[in-house]
């Protein structure tokens, strides 16, 4: 079994938001830097760092750009570049690239059924696991949907026109059929999962197990006071380093 | 006979207990959003900026889990079942938005949808779980949860007071919820992110700024630009989906008869 799935989803969660709480109250653009380069090894030993790497560019890059225009050049009342400014938008790109690459990390090393049955057998209610479940499951069910879609009305001749006429076409012949086909099934559904008890009272036995231990339970609850009293122990340490 | 053919009971206690986060949640959102505007913190990554943006953050954050945990043991199944294929929606329509280089982000037709046929709590809770599944994919939309929960809010509340019985009022109501939703969500772009994360809305909020607006005030107004205007459409989009609806299937939702969601359309429809 790989590393990473004998991890409790919540371990790799908990961790994460302690990573992501305390760097940020750190501020420091070489922490950051360290823990960018730190998940990208992780994601590296999870055979996941190309996958990473273009998904977080995808967002970081953006941002940063955003950050540049807003803070590097625009300063409050005129529009030149200053260093403060690019120190600025510096900090807090790399502030928003943490928590891009960290998220990102957990959503790919983490299995999805083991997430599932993670929500199901923690005390959270019982509906919100199907929410979880059945959205991440349906969501590759509808774009495979929504391509049979498209290659039938390509069937049919029906040819898009560019500009936003085009936009409004595709819409009502792409999007209405999804949506009436989605909605149909939804209603049939409903009826089905109520006649087998859904949501359920009692707990119900889950088949799937998800790999815990008292090590990680003790990481966990760790993390999670990490992520709570770290930032506050960092701000007022820096606020008493900054009077002195 | 098994305790899930009859109705769960339903325990004042446990009434109360919901009532009592949903008050908390709301509280803590205007409590937030109060204390950003009042002090407007000015920088942004010294101490103070960074323990300011940890603090909207969380309390954002924190507020949409309240108010999910508020709706959510409320929910029927066949709002249940609806709300993932909201979810789903969302993502694909959205996405098919963004192929198309339309320069909007309609990535809440799913939500307004669930607003309509469902209610306002469903609506809100379509809003918050959408965000927290989305943020698997994009981390950054995390703390724009009470955002969303909003807009799905919104939707129910306009389609129960009559927004959708005529199509001209949808993207009315779909202008006013945008306006509320970009002035809710600008703290959370102004102080967790420092602006925006796009190039396009940066650009806005760049000339916001070099025109001496302070940071929250550059990107409040960037939101009062793209957000109306977003929304309007959005509503009317789904309104247009809600009346290609058979009759059949959307009288199936206990909102759309009880609060006659639909007027003489659906009387026509039902028919």
């Amino acid at each position: 079994m790989p590393f990473f799935q004998k991890l409790h989803p919540f371990t790799v969660l908990s961790v994460a938001i302690a990573i992501v709480a305390v760097t940020t109250a750190i501020g420091n653009v070489w922490v950051s830097l360290a823990v960018i380069v730190l998940c990208l090894a992780a994601s590296a030993f999870a055979g996941k760092i190309l996958k990473l790497v273009a998904l977080s560019a995808a967002i970081v890059l953006p941002a940063f750009a955003s950050q540049l225009l807003i803070h590097g050049l625009a300063s409050s009342g005129s529009l030149k570049l200053t260093a403060e400014g690019l120190s600025t938008a510096t900090a807090l790109g790399l502030r928003t690239a943490v928590l891009v690459v960290a998220g990102l990390l957990c959503a790919l090393i983490i299995d999805r059924h083991q997430l599932v049955a993670a929500i199901d057998l923690s005390k959270a209610p019982p509906q919100l696991g199907y929410l979880v479940a059945a959205t991440l499951f349906l969501l590759p069910q509808l774009a495979e949907r929504q391509k049979i879609i498209g290659e039938a009305q390509a069937l049919r001749h029906v040819h898009f026109r560019r500009g936003i006429v085009g936009w409004f076409q595709k819409a009502r012949m792409q999007a209405v059929p999804l949506v009436l086909s989605s909605l149909e099934e939804t209603s049939k559904r409903a009826p089905h999962l109520a006649a087998r008890g859904f949501p359920a009272n009692t707990r119900m036995s889950r088949l799937r197990t998800v790999p815990d231990s008292r090590v990680q339970r003790a990481i966990r609850v760790s993390a999670l006071v990490l992520a709570l009293i770290g930032p506050v122990l960092i701000l007022i340490g820096l606020q008493f380093g900054a009077v002195a | 006979m098994s305790p899930n053919l009859i109705l769960a009971e339903e325990h004042a206690g446990s009434t109360l207990r919901r009532n009592l986060l949903a008050v908390a949640g709301t509280l803590l959102l205007v409590a937030t959003y109060a204390a950003l505007v009042i002090t407007q913190p000015t920088n942004l990554t010294d101490g103070l900026g960074q323990g300011v943006a940890l603090a909207t953050f969380a309390a954002y954050l924190l507020a949409a889990l309240l108010l999910l945990a508020a709706v959510l043991p409320d929910l029927p199944v066949s709002t249940l079942t609806l709300i993932p294929v909201a979810l789903a929606l969302n993502i694909l329509l959205g996405q098919f938005v963004g192929s198309v280089m339309v320069p909007l982000y309609l990535d809440s037709i799913g939500t307004v949808l669930v607003g309509f046929l469902a209610g306002r709590r469903a609506g809100a809770a379509t809003g918050v779980l959408g965000t927290l599944i989305w943020s698997l994919f994009a981390p950054t939309v995390l703390p724009f949860a009470a955002g969303a929960a909003l807009v799905g809010f919104l939707a129910g509340t306009a389609a129960r007071f009559g927004a959708v019985r005529r199509v001209y009022l949808a993207p009315i109501a779909g202008l006013v919820s945008g306006v509320l939703v970009g002035v809710v969500s600008a703290p959370v772009a102004a102080f967790v992110f420092g602006g925006t994360s796009g190039v396009g809305t940066g650009a806005v909020v760049a000339a916001f700024r070099s025109m001496g607006d302070s940071l929250l005030s550059a990107v409040t107004k960037q939101a009062l630009i793209s957000d109306p205007g977003d929304k309007a459409i959005v509503f009317l989009i789904a309104a247009l989906l809600v009346y290609a609806l058979p009759g059949r299937l959307s009288h199936s939702y206990e909102f759309v008869r009880r609060y006659k969601v639909l007027g003489k359309r659906g009387a026509k429809q039902s028919a």
